[in-house]
């Protein structure tokens, strides 16, 4: 035990020249060292062993007793650390090797695509390809598997779900097929009813009777067609169509004339800076001031070794000089402008089939630096609305 | 009066039943065969080569003989000797 704890503090083996050894080394015990291996090898000359951490009171006392000491050489890990730090190429080699090591360990090395027909498998391999996610690529700068997910769930129909686990230094795809069911199987018994109310342009009833004809205004409610074929009769089928109604909305806009709109030339000024634990340490482009008004951007990269996320981080930002600039209008335009973004949001509430015929202006008028806009759509779409008979039993 | 607070030593060991060693300034030297001497108690080393390393006391000087001894561990009052031993004699001061 006390070998490997002397190894661990280092020895020195010394060799001693002069008259006055014993009384030298008397005086180096009374001070605290410890000798060891000690043996004459010639008159005057003896060879020894000390403790590192004695050798600062070994070397002062060898003045008063006017002994020579030279150094055989030294022993444990001081010494063997020492040796290693000159070693500059071992230096580099240990260095480059925690370099890879890192780079390997944030290498992708494997994609697994499980539970998919070759067919999906070979699109899904394709896509993440096209997402930089492919063996040998670096995972640093990578889109998390979250991110993997929902864009492969996005960008292929087919797949019901994807599951997306990175595990170590390769992913695992685990995919479940779509599997597309006939819905025109349905035979349920049910009648049609108006969603909302409308004027009836074209009713086309596939299976059922029809209850309406075209120009009949209907309410939200009313049926259209029903799935009882004769009147107080006992059979009810499954009733299908389309009745295209003609619809209306009034949209009603208050649009102010002036508009206060912040602009930048795009031209960012960048800073650069290191993230170490909890503390910045700004790199590049921390001096001058900002002025007026500024939208900042900032980036912290996410650098991480086997699920470790390291303490230093790369941050940068950039900032961009905001411009307010005032626009005015005219109430024609905006009436224009009111009338377009009307027609869009309206669109976007409707469905894909249905389409916008007419719009009309029931009012435009300015007051109080705002313009007023009352508009009146007309739309052919599609009203009916499926409702089952439930079937007491 | 030196001699007197000997006495008192002496007979306080005796009468408590302690080591001598502890009692009277007295090295402990102890050897395993004739291969390692183990001194502890000593005040000094006086001289030392390979047939001969002599010892200092309190009151007196040990020599001990032999043929090509060395110290393994030498600490301020301890001294770790081995070599083939051959006597050990004692010099007390007069």
């Amino acid at each position: 035990m006390r070998n490997q704890y002397d190894f661990y503090q280092g020895m020195m083996t010394i060799k001693l020249k002069g008259k006055l050894i014993e009384p030298y080394l008397q005086a180096c015990t009374r001070q605290g060292c410890q000798i060891s291996h000690l043996k004459r090898i010639g008159d005057e000359e003896v060879v020894l062993t000390i403790r590192l951490q004695d050798w600062a009171a070994v070397r002062s006392l060898r003045k008063k007793y006017r002994c020579k000491i030279t150094i055989v050489g030294g022993k444990g890990v001081p010494f063997l650390v020492h040796r290693m730090l000159r070693k500059t190429s071992l230096m580099i080699a240990f260095a480059v090797a925690l370099i890879l090591i890192f780079v390997l360990a944030n290498t992708l090395w494997s994609i697994e695509v499980k539970g998919l027909n070759p067919e999906l498998e070979a699109s899904v391999e394709k896509r993440l390809k096209s997402y930089g996610v492919s063996p040998g690529k670096l995972t640093i700068g990578m889109s998390d598997p979250n991110e993997i997910q929902a864009k492969l769930l996005d960008d292929i129909p087919d797949l019901l779900w994807i599951g997306v686990k990175k595990q170590g230094t390769s992913y695992h795809l685990y995919g479940v097929e779509k599997i597309r069911h006939d819905t025109d199987k349905n035979t349920r018994p049910s009648y049609l009813v108006a969603e909302k109310k409308g004027m009836i342009i074209r009713p086309f009833i596939r299976k059922g009777r029809p209850l309406v004809s075209v120009y009949d205004i209907v309410e939200k409610g009313q049926p259209l067609a029903t799935g009882e074929l004769v009147e107080e009769g006992e059979i009810f089928v499954h009733t299908e169509g389309e009745v295209i109604a003609e619809t209306w909305y009034k949209v009603e806009q208050q649009l102010p004339t002036r508009h206060i709109l912040n602009l930048t030339d795009g031209e960012p000024k960048r800073t650069y800076g290191l993230k170490v634990g909890s503390i910045d340490l700004p790199l590049w482009g921390w001096w001058g001031k900002d002025e007026g008004t500024i939208r900042e951007e900032n980036v912290i990269t996410d650098w991480q070794i086997k699920g470790w996320k390291l303490p230093v981080q790369w941050q940068f930002a950039a900032s961009y000089k905001m411009d307010p600039s005032a626009l005015e209008k005219s109430k024609e335009d905006l009436g224009k402008m009111g009338a377009e973004t009307a027609k869009r949001s309206l669109k976007r509430q409707l469905d894909e089939d249905a389409e916008i015929l007419d719009e009309k202006v029931l009012h435009l008028g300015e007051e109080h630096g705002k313009v007023k806009l009352i508009l009146l759509f007309k739309v052919h779409e599609d009203i009916a609305e499926t409702k089952y008979i439930s079937q007491g039993d | 009066m030196a001699k007197w607070q000997q006495n008192i030593r002496a007979w306080i060991g005796r009468y408590f039943d302690l080591p001598s060693d502890v009692m009277l300034d007295l090295p402990r030297i102890t050897t395993i065969g004739s291969i390692h001497v183990y001194i502890e108690n000593h005040t000094g080393l006086l001289h030392f080569s390979e047939e001969e390393i002599r010892i200092q006391y309190k009151r007196g000087q040990v020599r001990i003989s032999g043929k090509g001894l060395g110290i393994k561990m030498m600490l301020k009052e301890e001294l770790l000797l081995e070599g083939e031993l051959k006597a050990v004699e004692f010099f007390p001061d007069q």
